[in-house]
């Protein structure tokens, strides 16, 4: 089998065992969902948000829970490798380390990303606003592709200490800041209905951010799980 | 069995060479130069103390963990790539390294595709036939008594048919019967020649078909001794009377 | 343990004389600024400090680098210890700031792109030792640190640069310029003061880094002989 053709194949081995994984257990997508619900719920009452709600809050707040599920996810996702080692056997195994860490960043991905499609109708009818917006799923496509890289490597190197997935969202939140404020501030112009050209560079900023923080992963992943 | 799926050629090339190896834990050292050679062939037990750093030394055997400083060659010299290294080593460890979530095909095919290896499903349902979990195939591996998944990770660790075995306690957990079983195994993949490198702290049942005996010991291979010669090395005789 | 190197005893001469000095220099050789007034003087030291910090974790990311590739010791204790240091000096950026930002803006805080950009910098090295300290081994806590001092100084030009673009696509709150600079003209008076400043913190913080260093490695060598 030619290197890249064997390369994809370990990427697509891992994502397919973890798709599996989630098929059989569902630990991940449903309580990253109910998760995201809540948050919307609490910062409701908490903030006493109106349902004619502006199109600046409703994409903070649709960014704020998503931020917030996807750590739930990033640490499911890492403790599950971790259960009985099962993570040795991946290195173990003749491929390429990083192709670990793609096949991670996918599953990641691939679950934070449906939970965002699930909220896009709820916020649709809550805050009675139509969320569902070709250039809103391509925000969310690189936004969350920017916050998963980072955040599966954060994960990974917060299941190694004492405190385990507890320290990940201190690690994941300071640093993914960018990655927010970027997603947050596109949504909010494609909500509002201004023009491409207004948060085209946002998008540039946040495709910028996929492209360094995958880059840090490759380099970094297999120095995170070496012991 | 599933090696008929191998190539490689009867005379086997897994010697495993190892030099001057030392890791250091919070600046104690575990393994502190140590070296050994163990022959393409060989069935050596691994035996010392428990915490004297026998699954240290597989783990960096398996490449799990970076040593300090040292060289390890394992199976023929003239560095091949890598992942290719990789290939010729199975390891057995502590833990199944099994998803819970996934059932023992699910789970096996898994490995099967990370080694590239063809026909998957035949290798795979062999394998846990072999292991005799056919009838427990379907269901996850949550539910698997203790047993049952070193059974299974029996099976993980020997699928793509390496040719250096690593095993690290591989009677834990395991009843009469599975023991039995493990014996059989053991001495079939030792007349293919296949290296076998296997630590146990209780390593009396093996002694009857084993071909070699390390002893660990302060960071050193201090023995290190064909099982025909043991009664010529007093300690190690002693040593292993007094674990038995 | 060596003996306390010469060059290092003379830094510490050197800064003895030259912080007082500098100080000196700005309370009595520098004219007052006409709108701010004497609450000014506190740009010099503000803006030096900022400047440190940054040096410092920059420092510490690139002291993170040498450390992975040779995994000499020396260097995480260098990278660890530029992290403190800086983490000190960008606390001194903040306090003096806001002492500045009372009067000048009539707020102790405000969120400007700058002041902002510190204090996540803060939050993110903060979350350093917290790492850290949840870490069992000095390998781990050498390698795992490293990774993240180099991810934590690849973020900090992305925070910046996104909270900048957040800002300067609101309508601007605060009139041009943070902090010094563009917000009032400099005679050459103030230009040598500010420079010495720089120059005088630069040499504290190599200073200040140095001495932590060989206090880890005393710490180190501690930790070894008890065990």
């Amino acid at each position: 089998m030619n290197p890249i053709r064997a390369y994809l194949s370990a990427v697509w081995n891992i994502l397919r065992k973890d798709l599996q994984v989630e098929w059989r257990g569902r630990q991940g997508v449903p309580v990253m969902l109910v998760f995201a619900l809540l948050v919307v719920f609490l910062f409701n009452f908490a903030l006493q948000l109106s349902p004619d709600l502006q199109a600046g809050l409703s994409a903070g707040l649709l960014w704020v829970s998503l931020a917030f599920a996807s750590t739930l996810g990033l640490n499911r996702s890492v403790s599950l490798e971790q259960e009985n080692k099962a993570m040795d056997g991946m290195l173990m195994a003749p491929v390429d380390r990083s192709a670990i860490y793609f096949g991670k960043v996918l599953s990641n991905f691939s679950f934070t990303f449906l939970v965002g499609l699930v909220l896009l109708p709820v916020f649709s009818l809550f805050y009675q606003q139509n969320m569902f917006k070709l250039m809103l799923v391509l925000v969310m496509v690189l936004g969350l592709g920017a916050y998963t890289s980072l955040g599966t490597l954060l994960a990974a190197l917060s299941i190694q200490t004492r405190t385990r997935d507890v320290l990940l969202p201190v690690l994941l939140y300071p640093l993914a800041l960018p990655i927010l404020i970027a997603a947050v501030e596109a949504s909010r112009s494609i909500l509002a209905g201004q023009p491409v050209a207004d948060y085209q560079s946002w998008m540039t900023f946040l495709l910028a951010c996929n492209i360094l923080f995958t880059a840090a992963g490759l380099m970094f992943f297999e120095t995170i799980l070496e012991e | 069995m599933v090696n008929n799926l191998n190539t490689m050629s009867a005379n086997s090339t897994g010697q495993i060479v190892v030099k001057n190896l030392v890791k250091r834990y919070h600046t104690r050292p575990v393994l502190n130069k140590l070296s050994i050679n163990v022959d393409a062939g060989a069935l050596c037990i691994l035996v010392g103390d428990n915490g004297v750093g026998k699954t240290t030394l597989l783990r960096i055997l398996a490449g799990l963990v970076r040593p300090d400083s040292g060289e390890i060659s394992i199976g023929k010299s003239g560095s091949s790539r890598e992942s290719q290294h990789r290939r010729m080593i199975g390891y057995l460890g502590h833990q199944s390294m099994l998803y819970q979530d996934l059932n023992a095909i699910e789970n096996l095919t898994h490995y099967a595709r990370l080694y590239h290896l063809p026909e998957a499903e035949m290798i795979v349902s062999e394998s846990i036939r072999s292991v005799g979990l056919e009838e427990s195939q379907y269901q996850m591996v949550r539910t698997y008594s203790r047993g049952m998944q070193q059974r299974l990770s029996v099976a993980r660790s020997l699928l793509h048919d390496p040719e250096v075995l690593l095993l690290d306690e591989p009677y834990t957990g395991l009843d009469k019967q599975g023991a039995q079983f493990l014996d059989k195994r053991l001495q079939s993949l030792h007349q293919q020649a296949k290296t076998i490198f296997l630590a146990a702290h209780r390593p009396h049942r093996l002694l009857s078909f084993a071909s070699h005996v390390a002893w660990l010991k302060d960071g050193l291979i201090v023995e290190y001794s064909s099982v025909a010669d043991i009664l010529g090395k007093s300690d190690l005789a002693v040593y292993l009377q007094e674990s038995a | 343990m060596t003996k306390k190197p010469k060059l290092l005893r003379f830094l510490d001469i050197l800064c003895l004389i030259l912080v007082p000095g500098a100080l000196v220099l700005i309370l009595f050789f520098t004219p007052t600024e006409r709108v701010m007034g004497s609450v000014q003087k506190v740009f010099y030291f503000h803006v030096s400090a900022a400047w440190a910090g940054m040096l410092s974790f920059l420092l510490a990311a690139v002291a993170g680098g040498i450390y992975l590739s040779t995994r000499k010791q020396k260097w995480d204790w260098l990278s660890l210890s530029a992290i403190e240091v800086g983490l000190v000096f960008g606390l001194i950026a903040i306090l003096s700031g806001m002492i500045w930002a009372q009067p000048i803006w009539n707020t102790w805080w405000v969120w400007d792109p700058r002041l902002t950009t510190t204090a996540i910098m803060e939050l993110i090295y903060l979350a350093y030792f917290i790492l850290r300290s949840s870490l069992n081994t000095p390998e781990s806590r050498a390698r795992l640190g490293a990774v993240y001092a180099i991810v934590s100084a690849a973020t900090v030009p992305l925070t910046f640069f996104s909270i900048r673009l957040f800002r300067t696509i609101h309508p601007v709150v605060i009139a041009a310029g943070g902090s010094g600079g563009s917000a009032f003209n400099m005679t050459p008076r103030m230009l040598l003061a500010f420079f010495v400043s720089l120059f005088v913190f630069t040499l504290m913080l190599i200073d200040l880094v140095w001495h932590r260093s060989q206090l880890a490695e005393l710490q180190a060598i501690n930790q070894g002989e008890g065990g």
